[in-house]
């Protein structure tokens, strides 16, 4: 299914898809721009290149609450909060995110145990993807090609997204993203040119190259394991790092999280909310022992992760080249650089 | 679908001091929903997250046997070396009667259809004995003993005051159908059993490697010291087992926080065998 609508339009979509339900869309805020829960229609821009947070936030808030208790209470009376997310929209997903939408499904909904609190906000939320623009050069810290992700990849969205000069484009990719279009009376039905239009500037924004060097997942996986001991290699690529979790927190495919009781007075919550296996107290141990007490050893388990132990787990690298981590860190390491290097060895 | 971040409601019935340092307990708890421990069907080995809300969870090994329907049992020992443990102190508050929170069972088990037909090498120190504890319950029981072979215990703890579970190391010593070697590194006037390190111990009962499994759980000093006992008796790495304790969170391989390389310590084990192990990044 294709749909269209003028780009002068775009608010009266935006207040159409809110009459639904919640929308995630991207907001421009101060130098940056985020994903939002949408307000206002009119705070919603198209005019960026990608957001400085993922928006993983959406099914994984940075915190969440889990059970509700008061103190003096039997543990009987405590409340686990109820999974009732309405039925959401997020609009303007860059393709690197929407693939790590489904690498994160791999881990939050498999391995035998369904997480809940993930899972009831996929279900319910239909993800509008959105080309990268073929006529601006790609960051130079993305790496998505790598991945194996293109600039229009329309893998991990419902609906994919494509702007001309005067129209917006609307693919229906799954069911659930047919459903939704279908619905949206204010989109008017795409012709046999506007499918063409869609199919070309697709083409054209699969053009875009980012830095690219060529990578199996098993092999980098086996590499990882090979290096894990060479204890100066990790050393001289970390030096720098202040373990500072930037990189973790705006990170789509990081899912460490640390669980806590939080009260106040005699009321408080169960909470889950965003931790880092950057932390010095990530893995501290209640005898005072730390498997990881030096920087390296943490910024090791990181790539590992991402690069190795995730590929022998759930069968694909957890990173989507997306840039961030590169553009945040502030001491400028580059996780290419360090996998280029690793590779190399 | 059950949410497994929530706990299951139980009451504290029966709490006992097990070492003269009063900071190991072992607590009995029951299930306040006869639902809840129907559904609890757990093995030797596994463990479960025990909460008490305002405070947190902490990852306990089960030291009851399933053998021991009506209840399970933790053996819990208040830490607080470097971090004072804010749920393992509330624990030690509780009186009988009191209520609190479970999540288990968790974790891989004892692999018991692989101790099968064997002769089985139960080795422990101080209170990490409690999972053995439960396996030897498991084995000795009389709707399971005739599937293994022979019963071998080596339990040591630093002087007899800490040795756990007084009562039942002696009951177990007057089994035909167990060999208990029960040491202390130093006695005391009332002493009258074995004095000696645990891997001299091994050493000087040592087992036949043919068809045997052994089973160790102790402080990593130990298990250093004891692991070339092994070795050099011929045991081979996969018929060396062990269990691993990581700081955990969710206890269901979701928060990320127990790897090590690519197996979560809560959900790929806490049971690993020396051969898995080696090939694990010293990650630990």
């Amino acid at each position: 299914m294709l749909k269209k609508i003028a780009l002068e339009k775009f608010g009266h979509l935006v207040s159409a898809i809110m009459e639904k339900g919640p929308l995630y869309a991207p907001v421009k805020g101060g130098k940056a721009v985020d994903f939002q829960e949408i307000r206002n229609p009119a705070d919603v821009t198209l005019d960026f290149y990608n957001t400085a947070m993922s928006p993983k936030f959406v099914f994984f808030p940075q915190s969440e609450d889990m059970i509700r208790y008061s103190l003096g209470k039997e543990a009987t009376e405590a409340e686990p909060v109820s999974l009732n997310a309405k039925p959401s929209v997020i609009l303007g997903v860059r393709p690197c995110d929407a693939k790590s939408f489904e690498i994160m499904d791999r881990h939050f909904l498999g391995a035998g145990v369904i997480d809940p609190y993930w899972n009831d906000k996929r279900e319910k939320t239909t993800v509008i993807g959105y080309a990268f623009d073929p006529s601006t050069a790609a960051d130079p810290a993305d790496f998505y090609n790598t991945l194996g992700i293109s600039a229009s990849d329309t893998a991990g969205s419902d609906i994919f997204m494509i702007r001309t000069d005067k129209q917006l484009l609307f693919k229906g990719i799954t069911e659930k993203g047919d459903r939704l279009l279908k619905d949206l009376a204010v989109l008017e039905q795409g012709s046999k040119t506007e499918e063409k239009m869609f199919d070309d500037m697709a083409k054209k924004s699969s053009e875009l190259k980012t830095r690219f060097m060529e990578i199996k997942d098993d092999a980098i996986a086996r590499k990882f394991v090979q290096v894990f001991d060479n204890k100066e290699f990790w050393e001289k690529a970390t030096a720098a790092c202040i373990s500072c979790g930037a990189c973790t927190f705006v990170c789509p495919t990081c899912y460490c999280f640390d669980i806590s009781d939080e009260t106040l007075f005699r009321d408080g919550v169960r909470k889950r909310f965003w931790d880092a296996c950057m932390f010095t107290d990530f893995t501290l141990e209640a005898s005072g022992h730390n498997p990881r007490p030096r920087i390296f050893q943490r910024y090791r388990q990181k790539v590992c992760h991402k690069y190795s132990y995730h590929v022998d787990k759930y069968g694909c690298i957890s990173c989507v080249g997306c840039g961030r981590c590169t553009r945040s860190c502030p001491v400028n390491i580059d996780i290419y650089s360090i996998i280029e290097s690793a590779s190399k060895l | 679908m059950q949410n497994p971040y929530i706990p299951m409601p139980v009451e504290v019935t029966k709490i006992v001091t097990e070492v003269e340092t009063n900071d190991i307990k072992t607590f009995r708890l029951t299930f306040v929903n006869k639902e809840d421990e129907e559904n609890f069907k757990y093995l030797p080995g596994q463990f479960a997250e025990l909460s008490i809300l305002g405070k947190g969870e902490s990852p306990i090994g089960i030291a009851s046997s399933p053998t021991q329907p009506g209840y399970i049992e933790f053996t819990v020992q208040r830490a607080g070396l470097l971090v004072t443990g804010l749920v393992t102190t509330a624990l030690h508050d509780l009186d009988v009667g009191a209520r609190m929170g479970v999540r288990g069972p968790l974790g891989n088990s004892w692999p018991i259809e692989f101790l099968e037909g064997k002769n089985v090498v139960v080795v422990g120190g101080g209170f990490a004995f409690t999972t053995l504890r439960s396996l030897i319950h498991y084995m000795l029981h009389e709707d399971n003993r005739s599937r293994f072979g022979d019963i071998s215990v080596v339990y040591g703890a630093r002087t007899p005051g800490l040795l756990c579970y007084k009562e039942e190391l002696a009951a177990w010593e007057k089994r035909k159908d167990i060999k208990m070697h029960v040491t202390v590194d130093k006695g005391d006037a009332n002493w009258k059993g074995r004095e000696g390190f645990v891997p001299t111990v091994c050493k000087e009962v040592g087992p036949s490697p043919e068809n045997a499994v052994t089973v160790i759980c102790g402080p990593p000093i130990m298990i250093r010291f004891t692991l070339p006992v092994f070795f050099e008796l011929g045991f081979a790495k996969e018929n060396i087992l062990t269990s691993l304790e990581m700081r955990m969170k969710c206890g269901i391989g979701k928060c990320g926080r127990c790897n090590v390389g690519h197996k979560y310590v809560c959900k790929d084990g806490p049971v690993f065998s020396f051969e898995e192990l080696d090939r694990l990044p010293r990650d630990f």
